[in-house]
């Protein structure tokens, strides 16, 4: 009798105490959603609530025009407003996923008659769903290491500020849904493989599905949970639970993944899946080993070994021979330039310039890391040992994670994205495990605590069978140790929830030695050393959010001594365009104000950010670096109205077009072979002053840029190259300046109409002119390259 | 018009002996240099074959019969690389790859235009050997690789260098300049195959002898791979390697560290900027990012089995500090480097 009812006292109070736990942890990851969603804020707190940059505009348009005309028709959509005058056919060539999601939301919001603008709906999707990634980040964590470690990593990657950098608000890109679909669809893997459900694994299917739907880094998924599949099989970790978590992942997740348009055949046809399909054959003649194992007594086996591992090893060279044909048949042996370079770093560098020269895809430098990640750098390998004691499958995924994600984060900074999640659960395992067992030092020696102790020693009975994988059932042992000292703000709140598991290694090893602790002021100093490193990782991604990611780009701010200048010229010459223009005139610029003229004028453009078509862009390039006359011939073919260039040299903004031109020049070469880049440049330099070749003052972009510009301070001071331009006063002859911005940003010109031939004026004053330029004009069509 | 033709015609007759004479004397020149030129390219393709990879080996004495001696224009452009075997030794000036670059250049010029044989040549002149020649070409550092044309007099004024952009894309660019330079086109660089076909057929039957073994011993369970030490010790090398920026020194190749330009005596390991960083000082960022996290993991997972209690002091005392070392180091130079000033938004006013 009394055993029992002190062992129900004990249940009771147990259930009592999960219970608690359980209420707490939901308001943790409740507060830290809010971290995650309003530290994103700054963009709109210190700017406006605005779309940024170049690519979130064409999402923002996109969308616009899903809310409008519905899903039918954007699948169908066929754009003529860009790429005049082929047009792109949109639906088969995005990833749709971003636009479907806020199309849903905004769809989902107004049928609840909350009238919010699609605007709003974009800007905020992205810190919408950094909530939802922290969230998908305790769920993983939770099942590789408990809910102490979940909780952590939930809170580091709220505030990641690598993470930031693509999900602050008006941030509307495909990263933006894209990681939290990745963290969710490795959750799921991980669920699956721990309780060998097959309902988890049509989930992780349907994830993997959506992923793939968001972002093209889906094949980092498909690539990494295969290797992860042939890791377990080569250490002899293959069970039922595994081939329930890869099988229907490879079947499902390809069926699904050939459902979107811009992957179609893709997803069986490129070497990025072959690994998924390799490992799937891995998978099923291990499982029929072991099957046969399972009938057949040790001595049948034997002599069957021998058997299935010839018909086996037939079969993979059989299929290796296929795979190889398949790819030694496409071109650049079925792998992207861009996945090529991960596997050879060294590839992109020697041998495709235009992604080497993409800043995004260059390597990072130690500060990166430290600017991206910040202290978790230190922590990590704190976690990757804790993964390793003990081995678990789900830890030995996200240790396969970390270092994949670490070694690609090496070879493209853009990667650092993928790292950042990983780093967190690593970082939130490493800090939660050294918070455990400091404040067990300081709780046990303090207050000399048996009582906790006796209760731990019941706990772990019921703890002892749960078995080595079962990462997701350790959480009933948490809140054990719990203290509860009055604590105010919300970050000492975490850290508490930090401490509340307990590994059941050490539960374990504490049955046996009792007490594992430190010596009591080392830990306390240990403590408070980990707690201003925490309070330094968050005044450092708050800084980083504030200072360093909030920049929209479409509205600049600088701060001088009289105060904070704000520079709104984009919008005020995209504003322009759609009020003064017509709805069907055509605008050229260069192709990276593409997205926005489109989005935000409304106006056909003839390039834009989606640079799929060489030759269209390097027409556009080479009608920018001839003269005046060609480049209106080129225009005038390519029916353009207006002319839109981006000055900076005003007031000092670098990324104008004059920086860009060296790359309009190189690519117009490219193709049309008469633009050649040693006339634009002197002595290899390249320069716009008085030493500037004739053909770089004659081109159009400078006449474009520079126009007038002499009227300004009367010397013509270039503020972005630092010296006097070349030629100061000239008139256009082909093209009229129909409107300049307040700070000469962006300015707008007019293609003029063809002169009349007046046969009274061509005789009156210049018969010799006139007869030449005609002539000329027959001889330049000719070049004209459009013709 | 009429006029001043009748005049000429006149003009002409009269000096019609006088150009009949020079017009032989013309030809007759014209022979006997055609004759020396095709004797000198038959002699240069001849030096050509000898050599394996189609580069000929010039000394003072040969530059003389070929380039100095000869009467402009010549029938061939000769590529020269100057060479020193002295500076061997100097891994950044690249001498020895760039010349295995330049017989690629050489015998793929060979194989892929036998109809312009004897147009072009490919030589290499070495400096202890033929240092007047050195002279005469003004070359005073290396590498060095120079186009003599058909016209060239001088060697020194009228030759052309290569410069250095055209060959740091190795034979290919120097190919593309030979192109601009000569119009000849070179074709595609053939490079010898990193693996021979035998040693291809060898490798690929020792793979299949090797694997079912390997099968075999992934059944049991005893492979290195079985070992969880190896997989820790991977992935943190692995972590290492890659915060450090290695992968960035590679793709860069940069050097470990600088000479400072001021005093060539001292060293510069630390580059200021955040772009670039030198090889020294990625490996030492990197082990100070790892460090500080083993040192956690020990002290969390190893010193708490500890039963001596001074020692655990001990051993705990020395982690925090040179944690906490690592961290402020790491925190100062990355402000130094990258010049950010993060900063806490305390409130000023409540």
């Amino acid at each position: 009798m009394w055993p029992s009812m002190a062992a129900g006292e004990k249940a009771s109070g147990t259930t009592l105490r999960n219970a608690f736990g359980n209420v707490l942890s939901f308001f943790i990851l409740l507060l830290i959603g809010v971290l995650a969603f309003s530290i994103r804020l700054f963009s709109v707190i210190k700017y406006e609530s605005v779309i940024h940059e170049f690519d979130p505009y064409f999402n923002y348009r996109v969308t616009q025009f899903l809310t409008k005309n519905g899903i039918y028709d954007f699948w169908n959509w066929f754009d003529d407003r860009t790429w005049y005058p082929l047009g792109r056919v949109i639906g088969g060539t995005v990833y749709p996923g971003l636009t479907l999601t806020a199309g849903t939301i905004w769809w989902l919001l107004n049928s609840l008659n909350i009238p919010l603008s699609v605007e709003t709906v974009c800007v905020f999707t992205a810190p919408i769903f950094s909530a939802f990634a922290s969230w998908a980040t305790y769920l993983l964590t939770k099942e590789v290491k408990g809910t102490g470690a979940g909780l952590t990593a939930a809170a580091l990657l709220a505030m990641v500020p690598s993470y930031i950098s693509r999900s602050v608000a008006g941030s509307y890109d495909n990263e933006a849904v894209a990681i939290f679909a990745l963290i969710f669809t490795f959750y799921l893997y991980i669920k699956t493989l721990n309780t060998g459900s097959l309902f988890y694994a049509t989930l992780n299917a349907i994830a993997y599905f959506y992923m793939v739907c968001s972002w093209g880094g889906y094949t980092f998924i498909i690539n990494l949970i295969p290797m992860h599949v042939l890791l377990c099989i080569v250490t002899g970790r293959y069970s039922s639970r595994l081939y329930i978590a890869y099988a229907p992942l490879v079947v499902l997740g390809t069926l699904l993944a050939a459902l979107v348009p811009v992957v179609g055949f893709n997803a069986v046809m490129t070497s990025e899946h072959f690994a998924s399909f390799l490992v799937f054959i891995v998978i099923h003649v291990v499982a029929l080993v072991y099957y046969i194992k399972g009938i057949l007594s040790a001595k049948m086996f034997k002599v069957a070994v021998t058997l299935v591992v010839s018909v086996g090893l037939v079969v993979c060279v059989a299929a290796l021979a296929v795979l190889v044909a398949l790819v030694a048949s496409s071109p650049t042996k079925g792998w992207s330039g861009r996945s090529l370079s991960l596997l050879d770093p060294t590839y992109a560098s020697k041998y495709i310039p235009i992604i080497a020269s993409v800043s995004e895809h260059q390597p990072p430098t130690w500060p990166s890391y430290f600017t991206d990640i910040n202290v978790l750098a230190f922590l990590v390998p704190a976690g990757i040992i804790s993964c390793f004691l003990p081995l678990s499958d789900a830890s030995s995924f996200v240790v396969l994670y970390i270092v994949t994600s670490v070694y690609f984060s090496g070879v493209m900074v853009r990667l650092m994205l993928v790292l950042a999640p990983a780093a967190c659960i690593m970082s939130g395992i490493a800090l939660s495990q050294s918070f455990d067992v400091f404040t067990r030092s300081i709780k046990f020696q303090l207050f000399g605590v048996p009582g906790g102790f006796k209760v731990d020693a019941g706990e772990t009975s019921s703890d002892s069978s749960v078995t080595e994988n079962d990462g997701a059932k350790r959480d009933k042992s948490e809140d054990i140790l719990k203290e509860r000292p009055s604590r105010k703000n919300k970050k000492k709140e975490k850290e508490q929830a930090e401490k509340n598991p307990v590994e059941k290694t050490s539960i374990k090893s504490k049955k046996e030695k009792k007490l594992l602790v430190l010596p009591l002021e080392v830990s306390l100093i240990a403590l408070i050393l980990l707690v201003f490193l925490g309070a330094f990782y968050v005044v450092h991604c708050v800084w980083a959010a504030a200072e360093a990611y909030s920049a929209p780009s479409i509205v600049l701010t600088s701060y001088s001594p009289s105060g904070l200048h704000v520079f709104d010229d984009f919008r005020e010459a995209y504003g322009w365009l759609s009020h003064n223009t017509d709805v069907d005139d055509k605008v050229a610029s260069w192709w990276d104000y593409g997205y926005q003229t489109t989005a935000m004028a409304n106006r056909t453009v003839i390039v834009d950010n989606n640079t799929w078509n060489n030759t269209h862009i390097a027409t556009v390039g080479t009608a920018m670096s001839s003269p005046e006359k060609e480049a209106w011939e080129i225009f005038n073919s390519l029916d353009v109205k207006y002319v839109l260039v981006v000055f900076g040299g005003l007031v000092g903004y670098p990324s104008d077009d004059i920086n860009k031109f060296l790359w309009m020049v190189r690519i117009g070469g490219g193709v049309f072979p008469h633009i050649k880049e040693p006339d634009y440049l002197r002595d290899g330099q390249y320069r716009i002053d008085s030493m500037a070749t004739p053909t770089m003052l004659n081109c159009l972009m400078y006449k474009l840029s520079y126009y007038r510009f002499v009227e300004t301070d009367g010397k013509g001071f270039d503020r972005v190259r630092g010296t006097e331009i070349g030629k100061k006063n000239f008139k256009l002859t082909h093209f009229e300046e129909v409107f300049t911005t307040h700070h000469w940003m962006v300015r707008i010109y007019k293609l003029k109409p063809r002169k009349n031939r007046i046969r009274g004026k061509t005789k009156k004053s210049k018969t010799k002119s006139s007869s030449t330029t005609s002539s000329k004009r027959s001889v330049v069509s000719k070049k004209n390259p459009w013709n | 018009m009429t006029i001043h033709h009748s005049g000429k015609m006149a003009m002409s007759l009269k000096s019609n002996h006088l150009i009949i004479l020079s017009a032989i004397l013309t030809v007759l020149i014209s022979i006997a240099t055609a004759n020396s030129h095709s004797d000198l390219v038959s002699e240069l393709l001849s030096l050509q074959s000898q050599s394996t990879s189609g580069v000929i080996h010039l000394n003072d004495h040969l530059i003389s019969r070929f380039l100095t001696s000869t009467k402009t224009p010549r029938p061939y452009s000769i590529l020269i690389f100057f060479d020193a075997h002295q500076l061997h030794s100097k891994p950044e000036l690249h001498l020895q790859d760039l010349h295995n670059e330049f017989s690629l250049l050489a015998s793929s010029f060979v194989t892929n235009n036998p109809s312009d044989h004897g147009k072009l040549f490919f030589c290499d002149i070495e400096f202890k050997e033929s240092q007047s020649s050195f002279g005469m070409f003004g070359v005073n550092s290396l590498p060095h690789i120079r186009l003599v044309g058909p016209d060239a007099k001088s060697l020194k004024d009228d030759s052309i260098q290569m410069d250095q952009g055209d060959f740091s894309r190795m034979a290919e660019s120097m190919a593309d300049f030979v192109q601009s330079r000569t119009k000849l086109s070179v074709g595609p660089i053939h490079r010898p195959p990193l693996l021979s076909k035998k040693q291809i057929g060898l490798i690929v039957l020792i793979i299949l002898i090797w694997l079912p073994f390997a099968i075999k011993k992934i059944i049991a369970g005893e492979t290195l791979l079985h070992d969880r030490k190896i997989w820790l010790l991977g992935s943190v090398f692995v972590y290492f390697f890659s915060v450090s920026g290695a992968m960035h020194n590679i793709i860069r190749k940069v050097p470990m560290f600088l000479v400072d330009r001021n005093d060539p005596n001292k060293l510069v390991f630390f580059y200021q900027g955040s772009g670039m960083q030198l090889g020294a000082e990625g490996f030492a960022i990197g082990s100070l990012y790892t460090i500080v996290g083993l040192l956690l993991a020990l002290v969390t997972n190893v010193l708490v089995k500890v039963k001596n209690v001074t020692a655990q002091r001990v051993v705990m005392i020395f982690a925090l500090l040179v944690s906490f070392w690592a961290v402020r180091k790491v925190i100062y130079l990355d402000n130094w480097k990258t010049g950010y000033g993060v900063h806490g938004y305390w409130p000023s006013i409540w």
